[in-house]
This record gives C-alpha cells, structure tokens and sequence, in this order.
C-alpha cells in the first residue's frame, strides 16, 4: 500500500507522457515502437541501479560513464585479439575485472579516507576516460562479425521478441532490488546512509558495506559497456559523456534521496522509464534537440521539487 | 567465597589529544543490581561508556567478564559480551522502521536473505512484552515518531536480545512520568532476572528510586563508590558538588556604575519576555540547564533571531537592532557559544581572524592597509597575552584557551560597552580557564558590563556580581551573588519532584 502511494505519481506521469507522446506521434504506441523505447531504456536504467546503490548510502559516481566507455573498449580490444569462443570467454571476464577494480578503488577510497566520493569520482572518471582514449588512438574500435555472441547482446531477442538488453537490465533489477530490498546488506546500506553514526554504534561493517557499493555500482556500469559496444557493433573511447549525469537523473526523478537513506530501485526504474519516454517522444516528434535538454532540465527540476515537497 | 563480579573495570585511562578522559578509573558491577554513574558533563561518564561498548579502545587498563579479561576493540565485540547500551544521542537510522532498527545489524536472515515476517512479528511480541505501546506499530518509520518514542525504540533494540550487562545513558531524559515509571519497572525485572545495569542520569530522583550502589566520577576519576543506603537527595548533591566552591575563582572587585544596557520585554519564539538591566563594570551571570535557551537570549539581544520584539536601550538611548551590525555599532558584542561553527574561521590564520570585524577599517574600497592591519592584530595579541609565534599560523594551531582570546581580544578593538560571553570556557583546560577569568576581570576593570553564560554553576558563583536564574526561556530569580548558593539554584532549576542536576556539576572537558 505505502509503496503504491510512493510510485503513483510516477506511474502517473508515465501514462500521461505515453499518451502526450501518442497524440504528436502518431504510432508512439505501436508495440514495436515501445519495444525500442525499452531496448533504449536499458543501459540508462542499469547505470541508475547502481547509482541508486551510491546514493542511498550517501555517495555520488560520476566515473560511471567513462567506465562505460573504458570496459568497451577494453573487452572490444580481447574480442579482437582472441577473434572467436576464446576470445569471448577472455574479453567479458576481462571488461568486468576492470570495471571491479575502478570500484575498488573508488570504494577504498570513499570508504577509508575523508575524501569526497564526489571529487574521487570526478578524478576517476578522468583516468577511465583517459585509459580507454589509449585504445586504437581513440578512434572507435569495430567487433569483429565473428563474435556473433556478443553481437547478440546488444542486438538479439529473446523468442524473436524482447531484446536481449531489456532481458538483461530486468535481470539486473531484480537481482539489484533484491539484494537492496530484501537483504541484510540492502539494511545495511538504508542504514549508513539515514545515520552513519547509528549504523557504526551498531556494529555494522560500515566501511565494507561501502566499498561493496561502489563495486557493485562499476560492475553494472561494465555490464552497460559491453552492450553500448554491442548495439553499435563497436566500442567508442569517446562515448558514454554525461551517461552518469543521466542516471543520477533517473534515480533522482524515480524518488532517490541525495543525502542518502531513501530511495528505492522500483522508483530508479520508473525514473529511467520517465527519462527514456521524455527522451525518444520529444526525438520523434521533431523536437528541435536544444528544446530537447531544456524541457528535460525543466521536468528533473519539477519532479524533484514534488518529491521534497511530499517529503515533508 | 564471593564469586568474581559480572563486570570490572580496571584502571582504565583514555585520553583525546592530549586531554585526559579518563584517568584510571576502577569500578565494578554486579550482577542483578543498578548501579548508578553520577557526575558531571565531561566528568568522563560518556567516554567510560564507550569504553565499554568498544567504541573508544582504552590506552591503558583491562576489562573483566566474570573474572576473565575480555577483549573489547570493537562493537561487535561488546556485543558477544552481552553489553547493550542505549547512548545518551539517539542512535537510530530515521529512515528505517521500528522493527528495522530494534534489528539493526542482528537482522534475522537466511544467507543473506531477510525474513522480514519473522523480524516484524517478533518485533511486535518484544514491544508488547515490554509494555512499549506506544511503538505498537513496528512498520511505522521512526522519523514518524517523536523523541519519546524513538528513545523507546532504544530501548526496545537494547533488550531484543539477552543483555548480561545493560548501560542505560540518561534514557529518561525525553520520557514522560509514565513511560519513566513503565522503563523503571523493565528495569526492576531485569534486575530480578541477574542483568547487572549501569544507570546515568542527572535525575537525582530516579538514582535514589532505582539504585543499589552509585559511583561518582569527577574530572575523568572515581571519586568513590557508596551504597545508596540512606543518601538523600542533599546529600547527592554535596557530594557531587564536592569541592568547595569559589575557591580558586577571584571575583573582579564590584565598580558598578551607571546602567549601560537596558532589555525590556524581549519576546520571541525562544525568548519569553525577558527584562533585565546590566550595569557598567559587572558581570552578570546567567544560570541554567543546558537547552534553556540562554543562547538564543544572547542572540536575540544581538540580532540574530528574527521576530524579537521589545525594547533594548544602551546608556538610556534606544536602539534598533535588525542584525549585527547594529548590535556592533551600538557597542554590544557577542562571543558564540561554539567557537568552531559560530566563532573563528579555523583554518585561517590569527591575524586573519582578528582583523576579521574590522575589514572596513583596513580596506578601503581596493586598497588594503596592510600596516593597519598588523597594528591592529599586534594590539590584540599583546593587550591578551595571547601565545602565538607567528599571527600568520592558522588559529587551529593554537590552544582553547588562546582561540578564546583571539575571538574575545578582536572586538577590543573598538572598545564595546557590553559584552555577551557564551559558555566562554567551554572545552578549554584549567589553565585556560584561569586565563579567560582573568580576562574577563580586566574587561569589567575597564568599565565593560559582562553578560556570562554558562552552565558551570562554580564559575557563575564564582565570579558574577548578580546572577539570573534562567529557566524555560526566562528569568526565574535575579539578584546579588549573595543571595545564591549552588543549592539554591539547584532548586530553582529543578522545581518540581524530578530534580536535575545537570547544570550544576557541568564542568571543564
């Protein structure tokens, strides 16, 4: 009940963005159309799942876009140079290694020393930004058509119908909420970012709980990279700029708390629907693109003022 | 034989940068008994506490568990050991549910997955049992619930699982008479059944009620353990007051002269009609329990709080006081309470904190007087001995006590007519205090009137000409030191059956 009340407005705003979009687009609706609306939700919404995880425990990850980049091209690179099954075996662990290792040492640093995750995370985001600009010269990086695999990742559907992404970011909100809502360490984390100090008193391993946060916030983020590589058929070193300010967006907009605490990954999803139906509804009815940031700086603003006001 | 104690606590010592907590504090604890921990703030009650909880690890010392040394560096640590403590500051994650918090780390869980059903009904029995009706609803959030009733949920999470040794840091001190009497009687039970609990409070009323021994800590030692036996309240209090007062405080010689500051009716939300005068050459201290809101006095007479309204006159004239800057232009001048927030800007230098107020003497429009400047500092620093190698160095460097003259020392600069001093030896060591009484002598020597805050009853005895007795936001009794005593205040301020005598024994850190 509690919970219906909190997504409501939500779910609100997503019916009456569907049917405002329905009314300038005149196919908006059509199946296949909301079928790529989901297919472009996805990476935005697991970027914002793991975003959500950061700031409910008070944090900030800005480095997730670069990351994203850093991870395809690094698994784009060992796709590459292994070329067929080996290379594919070799290429996920690898981008996935890389991208716990850039949480590590966000988490460490976040979690043991008084640096703001913010300006770590700032600087983080350069050097993963600057890493992935090594790889070809930082020109885009094909995969090879043999990796039919990975290919599928970005591009596949499963029974012919629901992409291969969307199964994938579903999978991952499960997995995401389940772990945040229904675990000791989900607990955990509501409770370092509501009140660190109680959270210590009670002997919560506060700064464990931490670092996991942030790894867990980079796998995702590497998971995100390899189906953006996917979906273009290359990796970009250039690409994924402000892909962390739009999941900061969707996990705001979806009710997140930026002091921490407070937050849910039902209402990150939502937040990233809303971004997602914003974004391709304004593109498909011919919106010029600078109107395009202005309206969606616009309803941010608005949807967050609503929620601090509820909150009172 | 006697069996070994439940808990001893050997010769524990712990210091924070060079100030020492706790200096070798023995004292044990049986079991299925109160024992009460008296003293004053800062006595070292709270850090003795933590001690044991494992939130401070002791330089020195041993903690025994039935006789046995235990290893307590860690809360999970004190946990194993059976010790429960509800801290003095809620410690309860607001955005969680009651039931959610009484579990705070200890969720039940099955690899890692919540069995939230089991939690909430659990909950519910344990409230039930404890007769906490209040916090019947366990799924309410505690953000939702009053102070009262979080402190409840304290409770609740301190007996949800079996307590050998149970600390209770004034936990009645938002609770009303009933939800006090329903805690007394869990307390009486628990007792019964062996729990061996350390109670502190201030409410003298509530140890002679409840305990069985009390120990009185002084300034980081033990002053003595007694049974409770016959001890009534007076005697509480003498011995808790201890030494004798005003010994070593040297009240400056009254020059009272003309009235210089005149308050009339001072109303706001904090303030309730508050009428006073203040006369040149005094100090007129103020009295009060923590929270009673002489600090918001302060800051109503000095422009900060909005929506003040009566009257306030200097040297008969009356003046408007919409914020600061009018309060400095008419010579009334404010030290916080809290020097780091409110008062000096740490990181910067000494000359940069003195020369702060008086920017508009040193700069004009783009043009700094840096000369200016120095002789400015120069003066603060040698009218106030204040012991600096170089005024460059960032005030954090410097000692309480110094910081304490540096941001008295820097309003000198165009002589004040009044001056509010808010808990001005708050934090700082003895020397220290010393230092800033001598200050304040020769601020009263030079004709300033002093208004003095402070919760230190001694220091108010001490060196106040007049004193005010300050309660629920206004002035209870005022009159001539010689008509005080640290009893009669205590009184005052205590009124009604549950007395408390916080104020009184609070003291130097």
């Amino acid at each position: 009940m509690n919970t219906l009340k909190r997504v409501a407005p939500l779910l609100i705003a997503i019916v009456l963005l569907l049917l405002l979009f329905r009314i300038c687009v005149p196919n908006f609706l059509h199946p296949e159309n909301l079928l790529d609306l989901t297919q472009q939700i996805s990476i935005n919404a697991i970027l914002a799942f793991g975003m959500t995880l950061v700031i409910l425990s008070g944090g900030i990850d800005l480095s997730v876009g670069a990351l994203l980049a850093l991870v395809g091209t690094t698994t784009v690179y060992f796709l590459t140079a292994g070329q067929t099954a080996l290379g594919l075996c070799l290429a996920v662990p690898a981008g996935l290694v890389v991208a716990a290792l850039f949480g590590l040492g966000n988490g460490v640093c976040a979690s043991r020393t008084a640096m703001p995750p913010f300006i770590i995370t700032l600087a983080t985001m350069l050097i993963a930004r600057g890493a992935a600009l090594r790889f070809n010269e930082g020109r885009p990086m094909h995969v090879p058509d043999t990796q039919v695999l990975f290919l599928a990742l970005g591009n596949g559907r499963l029974f012919g119908v629901i992409p291969v992404p969307v199964v994938v970011m579903l999978l991952l909100f499960a997995a995401t909420s389940l772990l945040l809502h229904r675990t000791r360490f989900g607990q955990h984390l509501y409770a370092i970012g509501g009140n660190r100090e109680a959270a210590r008193f009670t002997g919560i391993p506060v700064a464990r709980v931490e670092m996991l946060v942030y790894v867990l916030c980079s796998v995702l983020a590497g998971a995100a990279g390899m189906i953006h590589a996917s979906q273009l058929y290359s990796a970009e070193p250039a690409s994924g700029v402000m892909f962390e300010l739009h999941a900061i967006a969707a996990a705001v907009v979806g009710g997140t708390s930026f002091t921490g605490g407070r937050g849910t990954m039902y209402g990150t999803l939502l937040g990233a629907i809303i971004i997602g139906i914003l974004d391709k509804g304004l593109n498909q009815a011919g919106v010029h693109f600078s109107f395009q940031y202005i309206i969606k700086g616009l309803v941010i603003l608005g949807a967050v003022y609503i929620d601090v006001r509820r909150r009172k | 034989m006697n069996p070994a104690p439940l808990l001893q606590l050997e010769d524990i010592s712990k210091s924070f940068g060079g100030v020492h907590a706790l200096k070798g504090v023995s004292f044990y604890l049986k079991a299925g008994e109160i024992h009460a921990l008296l003293g004053e703030n800062g006595a070292g009650k709270s850090t003795l506490i933590k001690v044991l909880g494992g939130i401070h690890i002791p330089e020195v010392g041993q903690i025994l568990i039935d006789g046995k040394p235990a290893v307590i560096r860690g809360v999970g640590d004190a946990d194993e050991c059976g010790v429960r403590i509800i801290h003095q500051e809620l410690s309860l994650a607001p955005n969680l549910s009651v039931a959610e918090n009484i579990y705070l780390g200890r969720e039940s869980a099955t690899f890692g997955i919540l069995d939230r059903k089991t939690m909430f009904r659990q909950a519910g029995e344990l409230v039930e049992q404890l007769g906490l009706n209040e916090i019947a609803d366990v799924r309410a959030d505690v953000s939702c619930l009053c102070v009262a009733h979080q402190q409840l949920v304290e409770i609740a999470r301190a007996l949800s699982s079996r307590a050998r040794i149970l600390v209770l840091d004034e936990p009645t001190s938002s609770l009303s008479d009933g939800e006090t009497e329903a805690l007394f009687e869990t307390l009486d039970r628990l007792r019964s059944e062996g729990v061996g609990i350390i109670y502190i409070s201030h409410r003298l009323e509530e140890i002679i009620r409840l305990a069985d021994r009390i120990t009185v800590l002084r300034d980081g030692e033990s002053v003595g353990t007694q049974p409770r036996g016959d001890l009534g309240r007076d005697q509480l209090i003498s011995w808790m007051v201890g030494r004798d007062i005003s010994d070593h405080f040297h009240r400056p010689p009254a020059s009272s002269g003309e009235v210089v500051l005149e308050v009339k009716g001072l109303h706001s939300d904090q303030v309730n009609d508050v009428s006073f005068d203040l006369r040149k050459g005094e100090v007129l201290g103020f009295a009060g329990l923590v929270g009673a809101g002489r600090s918001e006095l302060a800051k109503a007479i000095f422009g900060l709080e909005a929506g003040v309204t009566g009257k306030i006159l200097v040297e008969g004239r009356r003046v408007l006081i919409r914020g600061p800057r009018d309060a400095l232009d008419a010579g009334i001048v404010l030290v916080p309470e809290d020097r780091k927030a409110e008062g000096l800007v740490m990181n910067h230098s000494v000359a940069f904190n003195a020369a702060l107020p008086w920017v508009a003497d040193w700069i004009k429009g783009i043009f700094p007087d840096l000369r200016k400047r120095n002789s400015i500092v120069d003066r603060m620093i040698g009218n106030f001995r204040v012991r600096v190698s170089d005024p460059e160095l960032p005030v954090e460097t410097l000692s309480g006590g110094n910081q304490q003259k540096v941001l008295v020392g820097r309003w000198m600069e165009h002589r004040p007519k009044v001056i509010i001093l808010d808990e001005p030896t708050r934090g700082v060591d003895v020397g220290a205090r010393e230092e800033i009484f001598t200050l304040i002598g020769r601020l009263v020597q030079e004709g300033m009137a002093v208004m003095l805050i402070s919760s230190d009853l001694e220091e108010v005895l001490g060196i106040s000409h007049r004193i005010a007795v300050y309660k629920d936001q206004s002035i209870r009794r005022i009159g001539d030191v010689s008509e005080f005593s640290a009893e009669s205040i205590m009184r005052d301020l205590t009124g009604s059956v549950l007395g408390t005598a916080e104020s009184f024994v609070r003291m130097r850190h």
